[in-house]
């Protein structure tokens, strides 16, 4: 009777763990809330993948996605964001949209049929150049020194060899003093504050309570605003706006055009693109002093895919 | 005890043979594709318009050849994928592979030499890789990462991460905010009017 016990039992557990689903550790994610019919449909597709006839006959399978969304611990954080401005953020939106189509678009194409390439370039080189306060602080709050330096040379090196901040000598390879990509907003998602919900702002567009902090701190940060009078300031942010736009126009209709609902469509790119800032710049602070990807923090991938 | 060790030895056979064959190198396989884009985008005997749907074709031949499309429609409809009958299934892979051919279509049409590098491919899992990739013009650098499934021995792509979003995740999210609300022929109906608009 013992003996008989003991063999059913060793069965079982080779059996068990000869089940594909538990072959590979990534599949514990599988979640048992499914139907059991799920479950037995999952076994047989695994067991003879020749055989399953149509793909499309295959139930979609939870374990099998490996993005963000199947790691629980992110979940939470990320699946979506709060909307709930969402019929006010529509009509922002569609002004946004506007705004780009009727002024912003047409007067960038002007300016780029006078402009040629190089000079836009400088133009985008030289204010991102003046960015230079807002990134540095950044870094210096994150505890990123070597990204402090880093923006502190380029500043450096830029202004005074890149002639006033025209040309990028710095990201050249030998000297390969790359832009830190980093803001106040970022800064604060490294120190553990949540997105919150989603705000269009008119004219800056997607934006959250906590990126909105770097709209506020450019304000102070960015040297153009200490312009005056007024009028000078505007007219030097409108030609980094417009300059902007003319090294880039075609992206924002190629998103649009692809979206089946293009307001979902931007905020969910907005979202993703934040999340994925903070995360590797979290990745670094972790890790300082060293390269991120020697820390292993909750979700390796992320990190990995975040760099 | 002689039966126990027949199962036992059968259950390594099929352990020993689920063993997913070696499909070779992801980075290399995109990196192929990538090429042929390339290739055929840049051909120098096509030319004009009445070419470009020479073109077209041919990179339909293409993207059936590099992308998984029934992993990528079911990753983009993620649990709502089980709502759909078979029939709505077949018809929602082909409006969507309609929908990215609209969206993207002329966008690789108008590749004009830019760099594009390949330099990295990390692992997620025992058959899936993510192959990374920037493309280069001359005022910017966009990371494009593609996410690959080794699907019956070729490896093949199931989500492309442009500058860090997600196409997968951002369909993912418009379609599930419309099949929140509304039923899968919905969906098929709002595909419908996407794809023969404009």
């Amino acid at each position: 009777m013992k003996n008989i016990l003991a063999s059913v039992i060793g069965v079982m557990f080779f059996v068990i763990a000869a089940c594909p689903c538990n072959a590979d550790p990534s599949n514990d994610t599988l979640s048992f809330s499914q139907p059991p019919t799920t479950f037995k449909l999952v076994l047989s597709a695994k067991e003879n993948p020749e055989k399953a006839a149509n793909p499309l006959d295959e139930d979609y399978q939870e374990d099998e996605n490996l993005d963000e969304y199947a790691n629980n611990e992110i979940k939470e954080e990320r699946v979506d964001i709060a909307d709930p401005l969402e019929s006010v953020n529509r009509v922002t939106h569609q002004f946004n949209d506007k705004l780009y189509f009727w002024a912003v678009k047409p007067v960038a194409q002007g300016y780029k049929e006078v402009v040629p390439e190089s000079a836009r370039i400088s133009v985008k080189n030289f204010f991102s150049n003046l960015g230079f306060p807002a990134r540095f602080l950044s870094c210096l709050l994150q505890a990123d020194l070597s990204g402090a330096a880093t923006e502190a040379g380029r500043f450096t090196i830029n202004t005074v060899w890149g002639i006033g901040g025209l040309l990028d000598p710095s990201s050249g390879k030998e000297l390969n003093l790359q832009e830190q990509n980093t803001d106040l907003g970022q800064t604060l998602g490294v120190w553990g504050i949540g997105q919150g919900f989603y705000i269009v702002w008119p004219v800056f567009g997607p934006s959250t309570p906590r990126d909105t902090v770097s709209i506020a701190g450019n304000y102070f940060l960015d040297p153009v605003a200490y312009l005056n009078p007024w009028s000078a300031r505007m007219g030097v942010n409108v030609l980094d706006k417009v300059n902007a736009a003319s090294l880039r126009i075609g992206d924002y209709e190629a998103l649009k055009d692809a979206a089946v609902d293009p307001y979902v469509a931007f905020r969910d790119a907005y979202v993703q693109y934040r999340y994925k800032r903070v995360k590797a710049r979290q990745a670094k602070w972790s890790s300082s002093p060293g390269p991120a990807e020697t820390s292993v923090p909750a979700n390796p991938e992320s990190s990995k895919r975040g760099q | 005890m002689k039966k126990h060790f027949i199962r036992l030895f059968a259950i390594f056979v099929i352990l020993i043979f689920s063993v997913p064959v070696y499909a070779g190198a992801p980075l290399d396989s995109v990196k192929k594709c990538v090429n042929e884009v390339i290739g055929i985008v840049g051909n120098p005997k096509l030319k004009g318009e009445a070419a470009k749907e020479i073109k077209k074709e041919k990179l339909r031949v293409l993207y059936k050849e590099m992308f998984d499309e029934i992993e990528f429609s079911k990753r983009t409809l993620a649990r709502n994928w089980n709502k759909f009958t078979p029939d709505q299934r077949k018809e929602f892979v082909n409006l969507f592979e309609q929908v990215l051919e609209k969206a993207y279509g002329d966008k690789v049409l108008s590749y004009t030499n830019e760099k594009v590098e390949f330099y990295k491919e990390s692992k997620l899992s025992d058959d899936q890789f993510e192959v990374q990739s920037k493309i280069i013009t001359s005022s910017k650098e966009v990371p494009v990462f593609y996410r690959v499934i080794n699907s019956n021995g070729k490896w093949k792509v199931y989500d492309v991460v442009v500058e860090n979003v997600s196409l997968v995740q951002n369909y993912r999210t418009q379609f599930n905010d419309i099949l929140a609300k509304d039923n899968p022929a919905k969906l098929l109906e709002i595909l419908r009017k996407k794809v023969s608009t404009h």
